[in-house]
């Protein structure tokens, strides 16, 4: 403070301004603006009454009603019910994105936890388990994944034995059967009190979340560790276990069997994309594994020193310390990488895997050929996609900041 | 009574468990028994692996064979690198002109020669090169790669070009020699160093009409016979069309990202959604988008070529990307560089041009390469819509009569190529980084 601000402030006269038309800032914004809105309306409507004419020149037809009318091919690998000729565009638009979303939900959830492997062995001490980590990342990050996806496709899943070769790779119970048709997996039957199997295993969980609490709170006040493990892994298996054995063991299976050419029953995906999933899971672990080892790096090192010299073991250092304090930072890369998941599974059309490009943006568009339209919804498709997947985003990285110092 | 030690003990030496061989592997690979093991199942792992692939790819391999029959009649097991050897011009070059190679090669050549001068330390003026890199160097390449009549446009074009790759060259020269840039140089031989600055503003710009007069001269004397795009392939069209699309995607998401921050609401509107919609698709839908779409937008009569349409996709997909690099390195600027601008009365452009761009770019540059590596890799998309990029090139080979079924070898040189091109690339930039990142202020 000095004597000056004692005094009292001098009324302060704001200079005039003199409006000047054409140097006055907001007629100027407005002026831009108005430039730039009127150029992009242009250029839309040059475009619509280009498109309207062409497609009017070729007799193209126009509008969404093609969604309701039926299609005359057939898909490979669906998830619904669909007959060449009977069902619609719109079920064909359909199983693509359920398709899509097949692949992608099962090579997040592949990825994500190779990756974690991965990127915590790339910060092992051993220094040829950092070393093998770093090669892998640096090897299926530095080629192409369309490449990748052709080779597992080409190289690998076309090339297992046929079906008279059919390797069974559930150690003799026939349940998972692999051969260059793909993968035929035996399928759960319920049987009829089936559904109390379910409800004890539920039971089992409230129950083992119950002593865990309780455990806590006598170390809280007591200081006293009570081992929990061991009654846990007990409780979960024992009741849904005696639960089954109890209600007569009311599960069959559908197993695949041999029939003539081919395979009959239980479930069965096609080697497209299987190498859809492989690939995509390799590719984009490495791509996760960067992200976990960066944010765990981003975690001052004073934190595992500190947790060190109380103590703890280094696996419990990593766990309760230092995995948890990375989360922040690994978790929006993780997840732009999820995204990236979906979008890429798209390339699924270089293998002939019924992905929703293959099989609308490419099959149907040839066949029915209403270019606007079909390329719109897929492209509205992955929008919205993006969309949910950011906004989640967006909410985990609000509630983050909260507890942020 | 005291006893001093008068001298200095000397300094013990590390204790050799710490810094031998030995104490190195103690640490690193047998520091546990948890340790020991996994080391052990690792070295059987990379063993496996190693063995596996040498025996595969080099020991039973066949180099020299015919077709496919005598590679498996040498042996079953190993890879036939013998197609793929066949296979190598057609690889690089797709099917363009045997004849005509050196084309395409003198075209890489003068790229190389044209951009040396940035790795130059002595070398003036690193921004005009890099300026008439991206300027001129596409028309003199381009008429170099497809040939046929020159228009007059194009003449000046090349005259022009031809001009700028001798300044480049002689900028170089003078830099390496005289530690000078060139105009500096040029004003030294002639002894007019004390002239004012206009008379030597004239002296150069008439050695530069001089120069261009005796290029265009020059140029009209030769012409290369034109090949049509549609025998473009291989690595070479892989290039061309990522080069494109990283060297005209950086001003485009340049533009994007000021758009982006712009206080103008209905341009940021503009721009965020741009950018936002084809962040949000994969390319692949662009693609398709550009192939299906694009002929539906021209006026009738107007048709264009299925390359320009993928590269006109690749160029508005990668400037979208492009943008958001461009937006981290401005978000990296201090507030307080764009108040001094400010306060010194620069406008908008000149802030953004003279003061925020420079830094925020070179900021940008590591990031910059790890785009281009995005868009080399995304690049083996067009092969799906029916170019035959240096994918389609290797996956035809399967196709050829002779090499019939040939599937795993060609992938497998593809993926060694890329791998090459985007690893080194890559340290590069990470070096880069480490460079740019040690000569920071604050």
């Amino acid at each position: 403070m000095t004597d000056e601000t004692s005094d009292k402030p001098m009324a302060r006269v704001r200079p005039k301004e003199e409006f000047n038309f054409f140097q006055d800032q907001r007629v100027r914004s407005a002026f831009y603006q108005i430039l730039t809105a009127g150029i992009f309306a242009w250029l839309i409507w040059y475009l619509v009454s280009n498109t309207a004419h062409n497609l009017e020149v070729r007799g193209m037809n126009t509008g969404f009603g093609f969604v309701n009318s039926s299609a005359g091919f057939d898909t490979d690998f669906k998830l619904i019910d669909y007959t060449p000729g009977v069902g619609t565009y719109g079920r064909i638009f359909v199983i693509g994105i359920l398709n899509t979303l097949l692949v992608s939900f099962f090579a997040i959830i592949l990825s994500t936890i190779l990756g974690f492997f991965i990127g915590v062995l790339r910060l092992s001490n051993n220094w040829l388990v950092s070393k093998v980590a770093l090669a892998y990342v640096e090897i299926f990050r530095n080629i192409p994944l369309l490449i990748q996806i052709v080779f597992w496709y080409i190289g690998v899943f076309s090339l297992l034995p046929v079906v008279k070769k059919t390797i069974d790779i559930s150690l003799g119970t026939e349940m998972l059967l692999l051969n260059n048709r793909g993968l035929y997996m035996a399928t759960p039957i319920l049987g009829s009190l089936f559904w109390l199997t379910p409800i004890a295993l539920a039971l089992a969980i409230s129950g083992v979340i119950f002593l865990r609490r309780k455990a806590h709170k006598i170390q809280d006040t007591t200081g006293m560790q009570i081992k929990t493990l061991l009654p846990s892994l007990a409780l979960i298996i024992l009741l849904p276990g005696i639960t089954f054995l109890a209600t007569g063991m009311p599960l069959s299976w559908d197993m695949p069997v041999l029939d003539g050419f081919n395979f009959v029953g239980g479930t069965s995906v096609p080697p497209a994309f299987l190498a859809l999933l492989v690939a995509l899971s390799i590719y984009h672990a490495a791509q996760i594994a960067e992200a976990v080892r960066a944010g765990i790096l981003s975690v001052n090192i004073g934190q595992s020193e500190a947790a060190l010299s109380i103590g703890l073991k280094s696996s419990r250092v990593m766990s309760m310390v230092v995995i948890p304090q990375a989360m922040p930072a690994i978790v929006p890369p993780m997840i732009s990488n999820w995204m990236n998941t979906v979008k890429n599974s798209s390339l699924g059309i270089a293998i002939g895997y019924s992905e929703v490009v293959s099989l609308f943006m490419q099959t149907a568009l040839n066949q029915a050929g209403y270019a606007v339209e079909m390329v719109g919804m897929t492209m509205a498709f992955y929008m919205f996609v993006s969309l949910t997947i950011s906004f989640f985003l967006n909410i985990y990285n609000k509630r983050v900041q909260l507890v942020e110092r | 009574m005291a006893i001093i030690k008068a001298e200095k003990t000397p300094d013990r030496s590390a204790p050799l468990f710490e810094t031998s061989v030995i104490g190195w592997l103690h640490k690193n690979l047998f520091s546990s028994v948890f340790n020991t093991l996994l080391t052990i199942l690792m070295l059987y792992i990379v063993y496996l692996t190693v063995s596996g692939v040498f025996v595969w790819g080099f020991a039973d391999a066949t180099f020299v064979a015919e077709n496919r029959r005598e590679c498996y009649d040498n042996s079953l097991t190993g890879a036939c690198w013998a197609g793929v050897i066949h296979w190598l011009d057609n690889i690089f070059y797709g099917r363009y002109p045997r004849d005509q190679i050196w084309r395409i090669n003198y075209g890489a050549l003068l790229l190389v020669l044209w951009m040396a001068p940035l790795w130059m330390s002595r070398v003036k003026g690193k921004v005009l090169v890099g300026a008439t890199v991206v300027v001129f160097y596409p028309f003199i390449a381009g008429y170099l790669f497809s040939g046929g009549d020159k228009g007059f446009f194009m003449q000046l074009m090349i005259a022009s070009s031809i001009v700028a790759f001798a300044i480049n060259m002689a900028n170089m020269i003078a830099g390496l020699t005289k530690s000078l840039g060139l105009n500096a140089f040029i004003i030294q031989m002639l002894g007019q160093t004390n002239a004012p600055d206009k008379t030597q503003r004239n002296i150069l710009l008439l050695l530069t009409a001089l120069a261009f007069g005796a290029a265009y001269l020059w140029q009209m004397g030769w012409t290369v016979e034109g090949v049509s795009w549609t025998k473009w392939g291989g690595l070479f069209l892989t290039l061309v069309i990522s080069g494109i699309g990283i060297a005209s995607s950086l001003p485009g998401g340049i533009i994007l990202a000021l758009g982006r921050r712009s206080k103008l609401t209905v341009i940021r509107v503009l721009c965020v959604s741009f950018i936002e919609v084809f962040r949000s698709v994969p390319l692949i839908t662009v693609l398709f988008m550009a192939t299906t779409m694009f002929p539906l937008f021209m006026p009738e009569g107007f048709v264009l070529n299925k390359l320009v349409q993928v590269i006109i996709a690749v160029i508005l997909f990668n400037a979208c990307y492009m943008a958001e690099t461009v937006r981290a390195g401005l978000q990296a600027i201090p507030r307080g560089q764009y108040e001094g601008a400010h306060t010194i009365g620069l406008g908008y452009w000149k802030t953004m041009g003279l003061v925020i761009m420079p830094q925020a770019l070179k900021h940008m540059i590591p990031n910059i390469v790890g785009s281009f590596i995005g868009l080399l890799k995304d690049t083996t998309l067009v092969s799906i819509i029916g170019l035959f990029d240096i994918l389609g090139m290797l996956r035809s080979i399967s196709k050829d009569v002779p090499w019939i079924g040939l599937h795993k070898e060609p992938l497998i040189f593809g993926a060694i190529l890329f791998f090459i091109l985007c690893f080194s690339m890559s340290k590069y930039s990470r070096h880069l980084e480490v460079k740019l990142s040690a000569g920071k202020q604050h």
